[in-house]
Formats: structure tokens, sequence, C-alpha cells
């Protein structure tokens, strides 16, 4: 790696104030398992790296009914793959945790870093997505707050300014019969990176499908929600012709590329595929 | 680049190192405390030769900022065997025949010790869950497989 | 049978613990005083012309001792210059994307790395051929200037085979080729109730080794003397490459094998001049270690390969005809085995009629090595891909029609030359009888998935190299066996074993040391399978020399005669009458102490190895495919391998199942991607992606023993041959469970779709 300026910071507002310095290049570090690739192997050179670890406020994952689910910034993927309550409740986020590189990256790997580093294939992002997450943002500005699936403009590129920090996502309180889940298609069981990967919602209402999110990642420059297929199942009673034709729809909706993960033609094919498998998943966890 | 000061308490011994902040926990164990039983196979977190448990944590060092691991509580390798006597998990890797070349030794080592702190009586599945973020190429695992198996059992 | 009391068993590792307890020493841990650190500054281009190199910026970066170019360096004729070895940094132009340019030499790793950045180099980009097929057509672009010659030294290490090589008369891009024929081609095809014919491909894949090619230098000017602390398969041959290319006499240079993480043919010698010159430049010692990206980009890799086969069987399963083309994609350097592939492709069977031509192909990629069993899982792909293809096109068992054409003792090779006994056959039978081969189209399929389990052979001829070793009886009575070969697959031990079965001694009384090249006796590079097949023969003639030694001299003192001597837990003694004994100890005591009686025992070994022990295996695949994604799950795996005489089972059974996991992941997943500009794509282990723990299922291991003629009790080399039916036992597998063949390894879900024409 090359040399740089580093800070740890002791408050976010400390935080804020170092990257507004800084400026362009400068970088936060959570838990260092992309920005760390990136600086030894990809090129990446800041001249200042801003770490979090010292940070307060950036932790912890907090249920109630009435509000939902807030997760810190800084929390580790393994811990939310671990949590009673997202595994329970929002089953595809816990999945997409629990299935991010080893159990050394799980337990390094933050879920703000997870989504401020913007992959196409980040495994929390359609989790996320499908449970209508918002991200709350704090920098030199103030605060705002932003659905996460508006989070990204490209692959690795977020609306993010240089002196913003994600500091939490906080997610609504799932309808009553509600089944998500998240899969992926990767070549090896496990330290691999999503060729496709797609993540479904599905709420219940009086048996018809009350809410439905199809969020599909690694086939667009960014994830994207699959906005024909929700609508083709929402207010609609699950059948498998429904299901399929959903899945059709999810794959009118993915623009992959080709490239060393899988040609277009092969992503395109599993978006349908796997959307179909989901759906049927999601159903039956909706039903249970 | 300011240099910095870092305090670890590695095997239960403190050290400190003054250093230069563009380097990894694994950088700084084995080339400034000269603790270099953990490896390093990849430098990108692939492959699990540099593992250390890190505050009751798996992790793979070579993607661990040394300042950032400042003030903790680090297990080495060189940490596992207690007043020279053979954890386990070592003791079954030699008794199973499960060590080669041995370069992705310590980190397996490690994850199986991880793995058998938490749940003392894994199956197969979970067994090979727990080191698959350790690559290996000499022995397909089968036999480091049993040995974490029959460290369970001892 | 003969029994035996130490050698036979399944014992586990004698040198220690140190492995398990982080104390072993690789060469990346090697810290010494002064020492500066090298980075290699690499080729973006695949070919292109060196128009100049500007280092003043990195030269002015604090921490930067010297940035050293191809001018800096010693100069070798432009033959030698055909070969990799003695391209140490590129001169003049570029010939792979990776290629080494300028070396930094700094006083961290981390300003040699940034001081990369700051080296400017102007390049004037050549056309870059990267189609081996493509390549070897008239009119093709030139990879590189011609080859003027090749040194196969290294891949002699690796197997020995005596065959002449022709090289084009006119510039091209052949390196190298080979013929081989027998019989009459149209009359095999004629004769045959079916043909085959299909094109087989298999990608470029790294040997894979955890740790990256490490190597620290020290050159001490007033002594002349060099040391060299290497990760490498044979440190002899580093020596002596070194003293070639430097001109340092060998008795100036010492080489310290370390520890190895692994090298699979693939760490042998490629940094250790440069680190050498570096060092000299420099005055200081200098630790160069590649990181992952570099391994990947710039070691030596294994050749990608296409064969056209065509092949052609009779009803009675009987075998007609082959006529193959081999191509192998060796990179910017020869070093691919075409010949060695040639042999085995028409090898494993006997085809009354054969022609096959095989080429080794320059293209502007990385050059390529050894790996275990250089170029055989290759052509192994797809011979045993097509040998069930024919069987199942007639109907025929797959098992049986290879039993059936099986080469055994006295059938040829296509070089003519014939093979002496091996176990193929065994190899078979044991599968035959096995539960998981009669498993076969037992179980059901069912939701989408379906199951398959396939059959493939493979068989190496091994490596011949001499060796020698030393059996010194210690002060104590205890024995220490001192050779000269890296310990890289648990070797010493059984080195430990057959002392210890030759000097009646329990093994704690055995302890085995590798020496460096000055101290050590010689030995050949531990590749080739052939470790314990030649140092181990020394070995033994070195304790039975020490034994011999021992008799007389207890003979002497027993007054007895040495032929009716015997040695017996630590004693020697008169046979049949076992008060008349000698302890070692006290043997020791009468041959080192002061004023001794008899001079010390040190038993010599030497041996030179002449003939080949090939070695076969068999391997069934049992898979799972899912017929919507492409995805194979394998649920079991099992090997069988004929070692000849397994002299220690556990470490047997260790190196079939790591082969065997090599030869999976040649087969569903390994291959190095490269772009259309020469760039590998793939240039981390997260996207060369190797088997994990939860990719593979438990490997069931069998071994037989159909004893070799010269290896010490009949053993025979063991390293090599698991590694080579992989690809060929899950294409079989696949097909069995969906009936689709995929021609192309790795055998990836997008590949298994497009076969079955979902995609
Ligand atoms: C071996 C390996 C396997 C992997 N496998 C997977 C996988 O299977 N699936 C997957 O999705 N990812 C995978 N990754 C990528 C990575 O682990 C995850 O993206 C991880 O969640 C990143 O989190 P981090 O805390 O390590 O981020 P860091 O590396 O610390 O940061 C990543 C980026 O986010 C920015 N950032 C971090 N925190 C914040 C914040 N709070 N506010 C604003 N910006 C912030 C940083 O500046 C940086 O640009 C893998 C990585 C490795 C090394
Ligand atoms: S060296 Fe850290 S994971 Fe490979
Ligand atoms: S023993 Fe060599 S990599 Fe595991």
């Amino acid at each position: 790696m090359h040399r740089f300026e580093y800070y740890a910071p002791a408050s976010l507002d400390e935080a804020v104030a170092l990257l507004k310095e800084h400026g362009d290049g400068v970088k936060l570090l959570a838990g260092g398992t992309d920005l760390l690739v990136q600086m030894k192997e990809a090129g990446l050179h800041p001249p200042a790296v801003v770490s979090l670890h010292a940070v307060p406020g950036l932790d912890g994952i907090e249920f109630d009914e009435a509000s939902g689910l807030r997760i810190g910034a800084r929390v580790d993927v393994a811990s939310i793959e671990s949590n009673d309550v997202t595994e329970q409740r929002y089953t595809a986020l816990a999945e997409g945790a629990g299935i991010v590189g080893s159990i050394q990256t799980r337990n390094m790997a933050t879920i703000g870093g997870n989504i401020a580093n913007a992959a196409p294939s980040a495994d929390t992002a359609p989790p996320l997505a499908v449970f209508d997450a918002v991200a709350e943002i704090i920098g030199a500005g103030g605060q705002r707050e932003v659905p996460v699936i508006e989070l990204f403009d490209g692959p690795g590129s977020t609306i993010l300014t240089t002196d913003e920090v994600i500091t939490g996502f906080k997610l609504p309180t799932p309808p009553a019969n509600t089944g998500s889940v998240y899969q992926r298609h990767t070549p090896r069981k496990i330290m691999d990176i999503a060729a496709v990967s797609v993540g479904i919602r599905l709420s219940l209402d009086n048996g018809k499908i009350g809410e439905a999110r199809v969020c599909l990642g690694a086939v667009a420059p960014t994830i994207i929600r699959a906005s024909d297929a929700e609508e083709a199942l929402t207010g609609q009673a699950p059948t498998d012709a429904l299901f399929a034709k959903a899945a059709e729809l999810a794959q009118a909706a993915s623009s992959p590329i080709s490239d060393v993960r899988g040609s277009a033609e092969f992503r395109r094919h599993l978006v349908g595929v796997m959307t179909k498998r989901c759906l049927d998943i999601a159903l039956e966890r909706a039903q249970d | 680049m300011a240099k910095l000061e870092v305090h670890y308490t590695i095997n239960g011994r403190k050290h400190e190192a003054y250093i230069e902040p563009n380097l990894t926990l694994l950088d700084v164990v084995r080339d400034d405390l000269r603790l270099t039983g953990s490896k390093e196979g990849c430098g990108t977190g692939d492959c699990g030769a540099c593992t250390m448990i890190v505050d009751g944590k798996l992790v793979t060092a070579c993607l661990m900022l040394a300042p950032q691991a400042d003030g903790a509580e680090i297990t080495t390798i060189e940490g596992v065997a207690e007043n020279g006597t053979l954890h386990p998990v070592q003791q079954a890797f030699l008794d199973k025949g499960a060590v080669q070349c041995g370069f992705c030794i310590p980190g397996m080592i490690l994850a199986g010790k991880v793995l058998l702190d938490q749940n003392p009586k894994p199956n197969d599945y979970e067994i090979r869950e727990a080191i698959a973020g350790n690559l290996c190429r000499c022995t397909g695992y089968t036999k480091i497989v049993e040995a974490i198996a029959a460290a369970a059992e001892a | 049978m003969t029994t035996y009391s130490t050698v036979g068993k399944p014992i586990t590792r004698v040198e220690g613990s140190h492995k398990v307890t982080g104390d072993s020493l690789y060469a990346a841990d090697i810290q010494l005083p002064g020492m500066l650190h090298c980075k290699l500054l690499r080729s973006p281009h695949a070919h292109a012309r060196i128009v100049g190199i500007d280092a003043s910026k990195a030269l002015a970066l604090e921490g930067v001792e010297r940035v050293i170019t191809a001018a800096d360096l010693p100069t070798f004729s432009e033959k030698r210059m055909s070969n990799r070895g003695y391209n140490l940094l590129a001169d003049d132009e570029v010939v792979f994307n990776g290629q080494p340019v300028v070396a930094v030499l700094a006083e961290t790793p981390s300003i040699a790395e940034e001081a990369l950045d700051l080296i400017d180099i102007e390049y004037e980009e050549l056309p870059a051929v990267l189609d081996a097929l493509a390549a070897m057509e008239d009119g093709s672009p030139l990879a590189r200037k011609p080859i003027m010659e090749i040194d196969r030294s290294e891949a002699k290490g690796h197997v020995s085979v005596d065959v002449k090589e022709e090289r084009s008369d006119k510039p091209s891009n052949i390196a190298s080729q080979a013929k081989f024929s027998r019989g009459d081609i149209d009359q095999g095809i004629a004769e045959a109730d079916c043909i085959v014919e299909n094109t087989w491909r298999s990608a470029m894949m790294h040997q894979g080794y955890i740790e990256p090619h490490s190597t620290v230098a020290d050159f001490d000017a007033a002594s002349g003397e060099l040391t060299i602390w290497s990760a490498t398969q044979g440190q002899f041959f580093v020596r002596d490459q070194i003293s070639n290319m430097l001109r340092i006499p060998e008795t100036k240079i010492r080489v310290i094998g370390m520890e190895l993480g692994g090298g699979f043919g693939g760490k042998i010698f490629l940094t250790q001049t440069l680190t050498a010159v570096l060092a000299k430049i420099a005055g200081r010692p200098v630790k160069l270690i590649f990181t992952r990206k570099d391994d990947l980009q710039g070691a030596t890799p294994s050749a990608g390969c296409v064969v056209e086969l065509k092949t052609g069987m009779k009803k009675d399963g009987s075998i007609t005809v082959i006529k193959a083309k081999i191509v192998y994609d060796s990179g910017a350097f020869p070093g691919a085995s075409a010949v060695v592939g040639a042999i085995l492709l028409g090898g494993y069977y006997r085809f009354p009629n054969l022609e096959i031509e095989t080429y080794e192909v320059l293209t502007n990629k990385v050059s390529v090595g050894a790996i275990r069993a250089p170029g055989a899982h290759n052509v192994t792909f797809a011979i045993e891909s097509q040998m069930d293809m024919m069987a199942r096109e007639l109907q025929l068992d797959p098992l049986e029609v290879r039993m059936q054409n099986a080469v055994s003792e006295g059938d040829a090779m296509p070089t003519e030359v014939k093979y002496p006994r091996i176990g193929m056959k065994e190899c078979l039978e044991a599968v035959r009888d096995s539960d998981l081969w009669k498993s076969r189209g037992t179980k059901q399929n069912g939701n989408g998935k379906a199951r398959g389990v396939g059959l493939a052979i493979g068989g190496w001829l091994g490596g011949l190299q001499p060796a020698s070793a030393h059996v010194e009886l210690n002060g104590d009575g205890t024995v220490k066996v001192l050779v000269g070969a890296n310990d890289i697959s648990g070797t010493n031990t059984s080195f430990a074993q057959i002392a210890a079965e030759e000097l009646g001694l329990p093994l704690e009384m055995v302890s085995v040391a590798t020496g460096d090249t000055k101290t050590s006796p010689f030995a050949g590079m531990s590749a080739g399978s052939k470790t314990l097949f030649t140092v181990g023969r020394a070995v033994k003639a070195a304790a039975e020399d020490a034994r011999q030694q021992l008799f007389d001299i207890a003979a002497e003192r027993l007054e007895a005669n040495p032929d009716d001597m015997e040695s017996f837990e630590g004693e020697i003694r008169v046979k049949g009458s076992p008060d008349k004994s000698i302890p070692f100890r006290r043997l020791a005591g009468i041959t080192t102490g002061f004023g001794a009686l008899y001079p010390p025992v040190v038993g010599k070994g030497s041996i030179t190895a002449r003939k080949q022990a090939p070695g076969f295996t068999a391997q069934v695949a049992e898979v799972e495919v899912d017929e919507e994604t492409g995805q194979v799950t394998l649920l079991n795996w099992g090997i069988v391998q004929d070692a000849g005489f397994a002299i220690n089972p556990l470490s047997v059974a260790g190196q079939m199942q790591g082969g065997a996991t090599q030869g999976i992941g040649i087969g569903l997943w390994e291959e190095m991607v490269y772009d259309d500009e020469g760039k590998l794509i793939n240039d981390g282990l997260l996207d060369y992606r190797m088997p994990t723990a939860l990719d593979v299922p438990n490997i069931a291991t069998h071994i037989v023993e159909v004893p070799s003629e010269e290896g010490p009790y009949g053993a025979r080399g063991v390293g090599e041959p698991s590694i080579i039916p992989g690809a060929a036992a899950i294409s079989n597998a696949v097909e069995d469970a969906i009936g689709v063949r995929v021609t192309e390894a790795p055998i990836t879900p997008e590949r298994i779709l497009r076969a079955m024409g979902k995609i």
C-alpha cells in the first residue's frame, strides 16, 4: 500500500470535518475488506484514510415493532447473519449477510461498507432494498435519509458526497405474513462474488400478494428493482403461472454484461430460473 | 506520513510497535514483532493463511490495517499451544496426517480452534463451513476435516 | 509376501510439530540485517517494444535504493535468451503481459511498491498473438523472436522421455513438434463400428501453491560467496543454473531450500538468479516475494491445450484407431510438455493404428511450466471422455471397455518403448468392486437435479534422476539420515521408515535432515513423482551400507561371521542366538568415542535410476447436476491408485486426495482468463477459483500395490497421477446425469447450459 495520512476520529462530527477538509480522494475505512483490496491491488491510492473504528453511534442492531429495525453502519455482517430478529423477520437480509466471503470476511465486513462500496453484486444490497431500507446519512451539510435503492449511480459509485458518512439503515417492520429470500449464483459454494443475485419479499394479504419486491443484483450497473414483475405480482393470488410470468418480467428488466463471471445470456437465463425459485421460497415462507 | 505507536496483546504478552500506518496487522506481526507463524498467501483476504483471532473473532490479518487493531487482544498460531502442550486441534492435525506443506496450517488450526470453542461437536458440514475461508492446496481437505472431528472427540 | 516392521505402516510425520506451531521457517520468514525489498514492474502489454524507461522520479523517492533494468544485468547469448530462465528482466521487447521489466530495491516493501508507480516506460505496441491455433497458421504474426535453443533440463526433472523434437525451419510460432505413428489409420477407421471425433479444450491453469514465489539472496563480496534462501523444489538445480548463468563456481553457492509452501511443479527455478544478481549489484541482501497477483500474472502456470481427437471402436469393444492433433499453448517461451502429452494420449490403450501430432506453440501469454504431471490432464480429458462416448454409443460398459483395451506389461507406448509392469488393470478392478461404481443408475433423480457417476483413468511415466544419501550412527546409538531432497510431501518420514526398517530400529531412533547444497549429498528436484522412488532407494542403499559396517564390527566383537548377523530392535546379534548381541548404543561408543576402536559408521547410498515405473490411477466421480442452472455438485469421489508399495499409506493417501482435488479444480473451476489484449482478468484468488472445503466431498482412497522393478520395496512415484483424470471423470459423470457432453474444461454451469441448448 502507498503511504497515506491516517486519522481515527473519536466522533462523527470530527469524522465529517476531516472528510470535508481533505476533500476528493479521502477514504473512509470501516472493515477494510473492500478498501484494502482496492488499495493493494486495484491502484487506489487515497492521500488520507479516515477510520470509523473509534466513532461512537455506528453499532447496534435494534428492533421494535413500531419503528422497525435499525442497523448501525459499522455492524459486521456476521452479527447480522446470526441475529434472531433478522433471521426471523428479515430472512433475506440474514441470508445475504451470511453468504459474504468467509467467516473471516464476515467478521470484518460491515454493512455500511458493503453498501457504500456500491458493487452491483453486494450481497446485502438487494435484501435491504426489498425491505424498503433507508440509509441514514450525515455530512457537512447536515443529515438526510435516502432509500437504499436510490443510493447507487453506477458500479462502485454512490450519490454520497465526499464529506458524507452512512450512519445506519432503517428497515420498516414487515407486514404480517411476509416471506423473503436472497439467493445468488456463484461457481463455488462460498468465497465468491455473485454472477446473478435475487432478493424477493412477498407480503400476503388474505391469500393474495399484498406487496411484492423483486430486486436483482449483478445484472445491471447497479442493483435494480424489477418493477414490472412487482406490479404483475401485486394484488394477485400466487400461482405457478403468475410466478413464471414474473420471472420473465424480471429477466426483461435485467441488462447484464459479459465478464469473467459469466456471459450476458447466461446471466439473463439465471435471472429467470432464480426469480422463479425465489418466488416459490418466499411464498412458502410467507405462508408459514 | 506520521508514524504512530500501536499496542497489542499477542498470545497474552504485551507488544508495542512504532509503525507507519500503511501496514497491515499481518505485516507488523510478522516483520516488526517477528512472529512469522502467520503466513501471507494472497494479501487480499482470499486464502486465510494470515488468519488470526482478534478480540475473539477470526479475521484475515492481511486486510486489517495495523492501527485499527490498536489495543486488541490477538491470538496467533504461536499462542495456541499452552506450556509446550499442543492444543487438541494441533495434535489431531499431526495424528491424522492432515499436514502437508504446512503453509495453510496455522490458519486452519485457528479456524478449527474457534469452531470448537463455539461448537464443541460440529458435524462434517459445519467443519467444512468453518474452514471454507482457508484454502489448502495440498490435502484436498479430507484429512483436515477428520482431524478437526477427532479433536472434537478428544 | 515379505513382512516389514516399519515400512508399509501409516505413520504420522516424524519431523516434529513445528508445522502446527508456526515454527517452521519458509523463505519469506527470513529477515537479514540491511535487507532490501524488491518489487517488479511488469509489462502492461502482451507484446511491445520498450522505447524508453524513465526512473528518475522513483529514484528520488526516499527509501529507494536502486532501480534496475535489463541494461544493468549480465547479458546472455541470443540462444540462451530463447529460454525463460535467462530473461531476468525484459530487454528491448516484452512478450507477455506481466513480464518483469524493472526491479526496484527499497528499504521497505511499500516504498518499493510506491516507486513502481513513479516509473515511466514508453512502449511501442506490437501485434499480440493470443490464440495458439491461430498462431500456427501461415501468415500469423510472430509472438517473439524465433526460438534458437530449448533447454529442457527442468522439464526432465518431471518426466524422462527420449524423443527427438523437431523445430520448423522457417520462422514460426511453433517452438517444437513431434509426430508418432503406427499401423494404418485408414484401415483403423474402416474397421471401426463407431467413430467419435471431437475437439477438446482445457484451460491454462495455475499450480495454486498457497505460498507465493519467495527468495532471499545475499552475496558476500569479500569471499565471493552467494547464499540463497528459497522456496524451491530443487535446490541443486537452482545452484547449477545460477552457477551456469552467473559463472560462479558451485562451491561458492549455497542454496538453502526452505520449508516449501507447495510447489506442484511450479516452484523450481524462477526468481533466484534475479534476486542473486540484485543482491550482488546492491551489495546488500535482497528479498523478493511475489504478491499473489505477481504469481498469477507472471509465474509459470500450466499450459492450456486443444486436442483434436478421432477414435474408433468395434462392436466388441476393441479399439481400432486414434488420430489426433495436440496443440499446447506454451505462452511466450518453450515450456509445454507436448511430447509427453502425445505419449499419454496414445499410451493408455492398445491402439493398433495410431497417428498423433503434437505441437508446442508460442503466444504472447505468460510462459508455462510444469505442474503435477505436466500436460497429462489435458490429453486425458480428451481420451477418457472419448472412451466413454464410444462405449455409450456401442452400449458397452465403460469400465469393461477400458479393461479390454488397457495397456499392460510389454505393450508399446506411442514411442514404441514397452511398458514395464504397471497397475492400470488392478486400479480398474478395484473400481469395479467399489460400492460407488456399483451404485450407478440406482439412485432416483428428482426435483430438476440429475445424478450421474463417471470414471476415468490416468497414468504418469515418472522422472528419473540420480540421488544419494548418508546414514550415520550417532554417539548415542540413534541414526541420522541426511538427504538433499526438499521434503515437499512428507518424504522425510518415509526415509526415516526406510532407514529404521533396514537397521531394525524403532522409528524414534532415526532422524532425517534435509541439508542445503553445501552440506547435503546430491539429490534431484522433488518433482516427477520420483523423490521417494530415487532418493528413497539411495536411503535404503545407505542404510544397507551402514548395516554392513555394523555387522562387520559386531561380528568381530562377537567372534562370529558377519554373514550370520542380523539387526533386531536396536541390537546387532548373531542369528539364532539372541544372547550374543551388541546394542546400537554400544556400537556407537566404540565407533565415535575417544580412542574408539573402529571408525565411525557412515553409510553411503548413491543410485542412478534408469527404469521408469509408471503409476496409474482410476477415479470415480458422483455428481448432481442442476438442470436449470447447470450447477454441478460433487456428491462423492473415489480414487484408486497403484503405489507399487505404499511405504507410508497415510502420506500416499494424502497425496492422492490432494492431487484428486486439484484435478477436480481443473474439471470444474480453474481457468486463467485473458482479455482480447492478453491481460489476465482473474488475477486474484477470488476469481481464480480453487476448491474450498465446501466444494469438495470427502475423498475416499484405495491403494493398490503392483510392485515396480527398481523402487524401494517396489514403491512407485505417487505424487502425480492423482491430478490427471479429474476433468474427464466429471465430464463422464455429467453425461451420465444429463446426457450431454461438455468438451471444454473447466466444465462450468455456463458450458453445461450451452451444451444443453438452454442458452
Ligand atoms: C475475500 C473476500 C470475499 C468477499 N466476498 C463478498 C461477498 O461474498 N459478497 C459481498 O457483497 N462482498 C464481498 N466482499 C466485499 C466486502 O467484504 C464487502 O463489500 C464488505 O461488506 C465491505 O465492508 P467493509 O466494512 O470491509 O468496507 P471497507 O472496505 O472499509 O469500505 C468499503 C467502501 O465503503 C466506504 N465506507 C465504509 N463505511 C462507510 C460508511 N459508514 N459511510 C460511507 N462510506 C463508507 C469506504 O470508504 C470504502 O469506499 C468480499 C471481500 C473479500 C476480501
Ligand atoms: S493472506 Fe490474508 S487471506 Fe490470504
Ligand atoms: S498443507 Fe499445503 S496448503 Fe495446506
